[in-house]
């Protein structure tokens, strides 16, 4: 059965002239789980919200939208709103309530569920998700990843037919994010319920989702099984970023036109048992399973790939120089510091160095201290021990305000923190900012509002807002957070660019891709220490799991390659017919 | 002490209320004492092994009254002694300390009250009365410690870029501003993220139910009925007339009559309730240990 089947789907905002979405046509069957991808402003969260009449955007509507054959227009307010649940990206917003059990009992409590039936429900829910050990917890203190699963299990007590969530784990570090998608998938497989979700970060999603549903610029560009779909839209390059690096090693490879994937190989068949091919049954496809294609989506079948159709006489890649000794542009020296007298150290005897003119970036999980260290690097917290220099001068030598004036400054992890104007113009006039100090074009954004602008354009101006005192020292704290694929390229191409003409970048991040693409060095911080040190390559290729996905496609077959544009050359050297 | 935080919010509640209450609206300088020395045992007890930092303050204030009330007010007939012309009485001192002793004994009550009702507890008794304030109130309490920690943010994000400065006063003041003008935008920015939540899950599709943790069982009804006994005793004999004394022009009533000492039994009952159940409750576990 079709739980949503959308005709002719045409929205225009009503102050907007151009439509979001033209011509939508798809439908979600039951029990399916459905990833929509496209890059930021292809109308993907458009046509989410569309699909859930309570927030769906005021504009001109036309087409139709079917929930369960019926229009969607026809269902009454609480058949409305508890059938059709809905997920958003900001974990934090989205709780209303102060408890834990009391933010899993609101959805009832407005349906007007009796007591009785809403303490079954939410023991029932509380225990699925394993919410148990902190149902009587206020919200505050819950971390990020706990704080979505409980918007997820507020709306699944509802007991929604269909779930949709609109990038879910934008905000989430890269574990908790796995986890969450992994929940998501758990509740389809065992309870049957249907699945409709967008994503920036495709790497968990795709190898889960049942069909895809490409977007680009208000367009259906693609609908499908997911791999067939994928290899479509592998020529549209917006849409391709956000890939898993197996694809995007993939249609790099078919694009550059000298490579053929061997006959035998079928990424989907992953189940050889001695020599004999073992029938791969799939209940989920209508169609053929054989002729599913062969394009690889994890790391599991990329490794394959790349093994049983390249050969790997050339195991690694010229090295590229490295930055030697130069002047020192911060150091700590085993510094220490805890936030109450009575709490254990945040930072433990901490010792490293950032040298002129690199951007550093230090790695490590959530409460490991990083985003403690960089407010220590910026004079926000004192530590208690050790000694931080910054320029060779100690840090207690800056006299008040001298420390932010053209030396240090520091992007937050929330920048909306710094907004504080009505348009991007305003904000810029704040802090005297030049045009020429960034590599962005204002210009198109002046008379708009900060708080409207996508999630890399509120990076670009709070980057703006921080690059407009000058500083030699640049600190960043998680600048990846929210961003789509597009926006990280060309953040990580100004933060190039700002190295080049002389600026020192310190930046703490979650995000393993992202390092890899942009550091000259690295190190991993675990409970308050640096554990481990490094020039990037060198950095990860000495770690297992705390790596990029292409590094572990390649670990042991090739040497040293972080990027999906290294394994291209690296496969390129070497040829591909492999017999 | 578990006993009486086991018990239904709104058992709590009555309990606490009825010996506040009577405390406030008798003012019998027996019954106040009983009271007194009820409420520091009941806090002490509800607070075994906590320091008490406060407890110099209500000393001072305890002093404070009984010693305000005679310098002011010079009614009663029994001098003790003349300052500047102004004569100290017996009277006013004993009303000044009977006073005071009222009112510590009052706010240990409710300092032993808050220590066992927790806002999940409060908010039980309010959704009982009023569930939409109830939510409101539930609200308030995730917000507040969210705009806080948004407003630290907020001053270190822009103190980190030499936006916020604390050089002189007038800096400070404009620093501030600027930052609370940010908080603003914030929350209003992202507050349309919660009402779309709320509205995303049903809130207005018609009438609310109220739901609690809490279900109301056979041993409150005993509970709550052992405790509304005494009081009602203690109002009958109230209104009786056997607690009344008067201060002045002079002290009179009598303090031990027959009536008034069957209301000082019950109140002292009353009092030992939350302590009887402790021990009671206590004693069952020791019996059951011993026996496995």
């Amino acid at each position: 059965m079709e739980i949503f089947k959308v005709k002719d789907l045409n929205f225009t905002y009503a102050t907007a002239k151009e439509p979001a979405l033209k011509d939508i046509s798809f439908e979600v069957n039951a029990g399916e789980f459905v990833t929509v991808c496209g890059a930021t402003g292809s109308g993907k969260s458009t046509l989410l919200r569309l699909l859930k009449r309570e927030l769906a955007p005021v504009g001109d509507v036309s087409g139709r939208i079917l929930f369960e054959g019926r229009d969607l227009q026809g269902l009454t307010a609480r058949e409305s709103a508890g059938k059709i649940g809905f997920v958003m990206q900001n974990p934090e917003q989205q709780i209303v309530t102060d408890k834990v059990w009391h933010e899993l009992a609101f959805g009832l409590e407005n349906l007007g569920v009796e007591s009785e039936v809403i303490r079954r429900r939410v023991a029932e829910m509380a225990s699925y998700f394993g919410i148990e050990s902190w149902f009587e917890k206020s919200v505050t203190e819950l971390s990020g990843g706990q704080k979505q699963l409980l918007n997820l299990a507020s709306v699944m007590v509802m007991q929604p037919e269909v779930l949709l969530l609109d990038e879910p784990t934008a905000q989430l570090d890269p574990i908790a994010a796995a986890d969450f998608i992994s929940t998501v998938s758990k509740l389809n497989r065992d309870t049957g319920l249907s699945v409709v979700i967008t994503e920036h970060r495709l790497e968990n999603v795709i190898p889960v989702s049942d069909r895809l549903l490409a977007l680009d610029r208000g367009e259906v560009i693609a609908f499908g099984e997911t791999r067939e779909t994928v290899e479509k839209i592998s020529e549209n390059e917006r849409v391709l970023y956000g890939m898993p690096a197996a694809v995007r090693l993939f249609a790099g490879l078919k694009a550059s036109g000298n490579f053929k994937v061997s006959e035998n190989f079928n990424a989907t068949e992953k189940l050889k048992v001695n020599g004999t091919l073992k029938e791969t049954w799939n209940p989920k496809e209508t169609g053929n399973p054989k002729e599913t294609g062969n394009c690889p989506l994890d790391v599991c079948e990329g490794r394959r790939f790349i093994e049983e159709n390249f050969k790997n006489e050339v195991k690694s890649l010229p090295k590229t120089e490295r930055i030697r000794d130069r002047e020192k542009a911060l150091e700590f020296k085993e510094v220490c510091f805890r936030y109450e007298k009575d709490l254990p150290d945040a930072v433990r005897s901490m010792s490293f160095e950032v040298r002129k003119g690199e951007i550093f970036c230090m790695l490590g999980g959530n409460g490991s201290g990083k985003t403690t260290t960089l407010s220590l690097a910026a004079g926000i917290c004192k530590a208690w021990a050790g000694e931080i220099r910054i320029f060779g001068k100690k840090l207690k030598e800056y006299k008040a305000g001298t420390l932010y004036n053209e030396c240090v400054a520091m992007l937050p992890q929330d920048v909306q923190t710094l907004f504080i104007a009505d348009t991007v113009k305003e904000e810029l006039k704040e802090v005297r900012f030049e045009p020429e100090m960034l590599p962005f074009d204002f210009k198109p954004l002046t008379d708009r509002h900060p708080y409207d602008l996508s999630g890399g354009e509120q990076q670009m101006l709070g980057l703006a807002k921080a690059i407009a005192a000058r500083p030699k020292l640049l600190l960043l704290d998680e600048p990846t957070k929210g961003l789509d694929a597009c926006a990280k390229k060309e953040f990580a191409s100004v933060l190039r660019s700002l190295r080049d003409s002389g600026l020192t970048i310190l930046l703490v991040t979650h995000d393993v891709e992202f390092a890899a693409a942009v550091a000259d060095r690295c190190a991993l911080v675990f409970r308050g220490e640096v554990t481990s040190e490094g020039e990037s390559h060198e950095f990860f290729a000495g770690n297992n799991f705390y790596t990029t996905a292409i590094n572990r496609m390649t670990r042991g077959f090739y040497d040293g390659i972080l990027r999906v544009r290294e394994a291209e050359e690296i496969i390129r050297l070497n040829g591909c017919d492999k017999e | 002490m578990t006993a009486l935080s086991e018990y239904n919010p709104i058992v709590i509640a009555i309990y606490f209320l009825s010996v506040a209450g009577l405390a406030m609206f008798i003012m019998n300088p027996v019954l106040l004492f009983v009271s007194f020395f009820g409420s520091l045992l009941v806090f002490y007890t509800l607070n075994r092994g906590k320091k008490d930092r406060s407890k110099g303050m209500f000393l001072l204030l305890f002093l404070l009254l009984g010693l305000l009330n005679p310098i002011f007010h010079h009614n009663g007939t029994t001098v003790l002694f003349v300052v500047n012309d102004n004569p100290i009485t017996t009277e006013a001192l004993a009303y000044g300390f009977t006073s005071a002793t009222m009112v510590v004994s009052v706010i240990y009550w409710f300092r032993g009250f808050s220590t066992l009702m927790t806002s999940d507890k409060l908010l039980y008794v309010f959704g009982k009365i009023s569930p939409k304030f109830s939510l409101m109130l539930s609200m308030a309490l995730r917000y507040i410690p969210l705009f806080a920690n948004k407003f630290r943010q907020i001053k270190a994000a822009r103190k980190a870029l030499g936006l916020y400065r604390q050089d002189n006063i007038p800096d400070t003041l404009k620093s501030n501003l600027k930052a609370f003008v940010a908080l603003g935008g914030w929350s209003l920015e992202n507050g349309i993220v919660t009402a779309d939540s709320m509205e995303a899950r049903g809130y207005g599709s018609g009438r609310r139910s109220f739901f609690s943790r809490y279900s109301f069982k056979k041993k409150d009804l005993i509970a709550v009925t052992v405790t509304l006994l005494p009081v009602l005793a203690v109002i009958g004999i109230k209104l009786s007339g056997s607690l009344d004394f008067v201060f002045y022009p002079e002290m009179s009533g009598k303090l031990l009559n027959k009536g008034a000492l069957w209301a000082y039994a019950c109140y002292t009952g009353l009092m030992m309730l939350p302590l009887i159940s402790d021990a009671a409750e206590r004693e069952k576990w020791k019996s059951l240990r011993s026996k496995i």
